[in-house]
């Protein structure tokens, strides 16, 4: 018998502060480096151009309202912030947005669609060309 | 006689209720401080995450608010530490207020395919 067990006799060790201070930081820098990764893709407006009939059922047209029992104007996103739109894509397909309509069409866009996407919608203006492929 | 003068002033409140308030809306969106991200002309944000508002539709605005306050509602709940601490402060005459402002002022934002 050491010194040491007649001590300290076995015991569930406490948390040591200092790993799940480390642990913290480990997973907080995992999941800054996949967003980082989703920010890096970069978008393309010309090839967000086919990406979008999905969305132009209800967005492209004009006073078009939507969802029961809150009805109201579904939102205006030409001319909106690209990450912006990529970015509530994601929470959508994340689920950290709830709306079913929403939901179920993020899910079947991958991260480049959705920068591409983004991308395209933010070049419109009031005097840019429709789409052509619409 | 008496019946229409009840008639016109219930027919009055309701007008009132229902009728929201830019210059409530401007007051209490500088008291937030939403432009400290949403930019001051509340389209030029301080970061591409965060949404270009002046223009947009007034009841998305108001549908926006309300979504983050229901967090977890199944059909219409957004979950944004930020935002959803900005909007649990609100309430629903407010979160009119600030939508009617937003919507009023001149923004970028088109409608097209």
């Amino acid at each position: 018998m050491n010194k040491l067990s007649a001590t300290k006799p076995f015991s569930p060790k406490p948390l040591n502060p200092f790993m799940l201070l480390l642990g913290g930081i480990f997973f907080a820098c995992m999941s800054l480096s996949s967003a980082a990764q989703a920010q890096d893709l970069k978008g393309s407006a010309e090839a967000g151009k086919a990406k979008v009939w999905l969305c132009t059922g209800c967005h492209s047209i004009p006073d078009y309202r939507a969802d029961y029992p809150l009805v109201y104007h579904v939102p205006k996103i030409g001319g909106q912030n690209s990450a912006y739109i990529a970015s509530a894509l994601q929470a959508y397909k994340k689920g950290e947005r709830k709306h079913p309509t929403m939901r179920a069409i993020s899910a079947s866009l991958s991260d480049q669609d959705m920068v591409d996407i983004g991308e395209y919608y933010a070049a419109q203006n009031s005097s840019s060309p429709m789409n052509s492929l619409k | 006689m008496k019946f229409t003068t009840i008639y016109l002033l219930l027919l009055a409140s309701i007008g009132l209720a229902s009728a929201a308030d830019i210059e409530s809306g401007k007051k209490l969106i500088a008291e937030r401080n939403c432009a400290a991200c949403h930019g001051a002309d509340y389209f030029t944000s301080i970061a591409p995450t965060y949404p270009r508002l002046a223009g947009q539709h007034e009841d998305y605005l108001y549908y926006a608010l309300r979504s983050y306050q229901v967090e977890t509602n199944a059909n219409y709940g957004r979950k944004n530490a930020v935002m959803g601490s900005q909007a649990k402060g609100l309430t629903d005459p407010q979160i009119r207020n600030i939508a009617a402002y937003l919507a009023s002022l001149p923004g970028p934002l088109v409608v097209k395919k």
